[in-house]
């Protein structure tokens, strides 16, 4: 053998592994070289990580940026008050416009009514019960024009603020919810101006108001919309007296009493409204 | 036939009263503390042997002193979860003297009691609080991991139905 020949069979032994590892390398670097000027295989690498990290931000958006968000609309707000005034005045005031229109266009409509009544035999009539009833006349007439109407009636056990029964037109919320709050706030109220005489009789809230009827254990709420005119009033204390006396001091110790003091409600109160007409 | 039980929540301020029904009721848990103001009225409904129990449970806002609460409050109350912090001494220091005047006032109605916030105790620590306080049948709870949570109301619910 050649010295030559022995040299590179020795350079060849040594750098054998060496060679191996370059050649491995050299295929990994090409092979990631491939992965990023190719743009779909760059994208099956990235596209789940930015996925992940639009998840992520859109998921933590609200906490991340929600306190600095409303921070800059409620300056911006602020500083600008006239824009935003400029901004929702004419809708704003197409809605409100919009809505006296019709109201008005209503209350006129029903005045009409009543002048066309004023010397009929109904308007003798309105007459001739103010004068019984000892209701003004003014009072009859406001009655037609803005018609009371019991929307929900709440019977409620006095200390617990338990339901034993309810009758409502449309129920809306949580009915024994509803009970217990009432409760709460009566009882807030008497013992603020420690009044252990005297309880809290009604509540008012815009159109509604709550008329709260109280008996010796239990007490009952009654819901109405519109002008509440004494005679209505009147009407309405009667006929819960009536109610109370009749109905539920006898059902209350009864095996389903909820039901019976819940379907009473309806059959004495479904149409008292239109018993006022 | 479904029954109606009210239930009232009361103990110190900042006991976790609130944290309790939310996690009860709602299932939920938040480590903002909010002060109750007045009162807050909840529901639910359990089955209890074979019966539905329907729960109005009044929150009603933390006093050191049970007798400054409005009585109104209290009254009528078939059921009474009594709350403190297991780690706020000062919220379980008149525990026997805040009891008493809770059964003159419903002495028809069964108490239980709740060391609250167990989480941030170890079970020797716990023990221990529980030890100092020489009161039988309290039960550790925790309104952050739920920890004995419903089975405190559920065992209230059953005293009541009793």
């Amino acid at each position: 053998m050649s010295e030559e020949l022995g040299f590179k069979q020795l350079r060849k032994i040594l750098l054998e592994q060496d060679w191996e590892e370059r050649q491995e390398l050299a295929q990994k670097l090409h092979d990631l070289d491939d992965q990023l000027n190719s743009r779909e295989r760059l994208e099956s690498k990235v596209n789940p990580i930015l996925q992940d990290q639009e998840n992520r931000f859109q998921n933590n958006f609200p906490k991340l940026f929600g306190p600095q968000i409303t921070e800059t609309i409620k300056t911006q707000n602020k500083d600008s008050q006239d824009e935003v005034v400029e901004a929702l005045y004419p809708i704003i005031g197409r809605m409100i416009k919009k809505y006296i229109t019709s109201e008005i266009q209503k209350l006129s409509d029903r005045v009409d009514e009543q002048m066309e009544l004023a010397f009929s035999w109904e308007g003798w009539k309105v007459r001739i019960k103010a004068w019984i009833s000892g209701t003004p006349q003014k009072d009859l007439v406001m009655s037609k024009l803005i018609e009371p109407k019991i929307e929900e009636i709440f019977v409620i056990e006095k200390d617990s603020g338990l339901l034993m029964g309810s009758f409502s037109r449309q129920v809306s919320v949580d009915q024994d919810m509803v009970a217990g709050m009432l409760t709460a706030i009566k009882a807030f109220v008497e013992d603020a101006f420690s009044s252990e005489q005297q309880e809290l009789e009604s509540i008012d809230y815009e159109n509604y108001k709550v008329v709260l009827k109280s008996f010796k254990s239990f007490y009952i709420a009654v819901v109405a919309s519109g002008g509440m005119t004494s005679s209505f009033r009147d009407r309405l204390d009667d006929l819960l007296i009536d109610f109370a006396d009749r109905v539920l001091k006898k059902a209350r110790d009864g095996e389903d009493a909820e039901q019976e003091i819940s379907g009473s409600l309806a059959e004495y109160f479904n149409d008292f409204d239109d018993a006022d007409k | 036939m479904p029954i109606s039980k009210k239930v009232i929540l009361v103990g110190h301020f900042g006991v976790g009263k609130t944290s309790l029904i939310k996690r009860f009721v709602h299932q939920k848990f938040s480590d903002d503390y909010l002060t109750t103001i007045g009162v807050k009225i909840d529901k639910k409904v359990l089955n209890v042997d074979s019966a539905e129990l329907t729960l109005i449970i009044w929150d009603i806002a933390g006093e050191t002193n049970q007798s400054k609460i409005p009585k109104s409050y209290q009254l009528g109350a078939h059921g009474v979860l009594y709350v403190f912090d297991i780690t706020r001494p000062s919220t379980y220091d008149n525990l026997h003297e805040q009891l008493n005047y809770l059964r003159s006032i419903l002495p028809m109605a069964p108490i239980e009691v709740i060391a609250n916030k167990k989480d941030l105790l170890s079970a020797e620590e716990q023990e221990q609080v529980l030890e100092g306080i020489r009161h039988t049948g309290i039960h550790a709870t925790s309104a952050k991991t739920g920890e004995n949570v419903e089975m405190i109301f559920e065992k209230l619910a059953g005293a009541m139905l009793a």
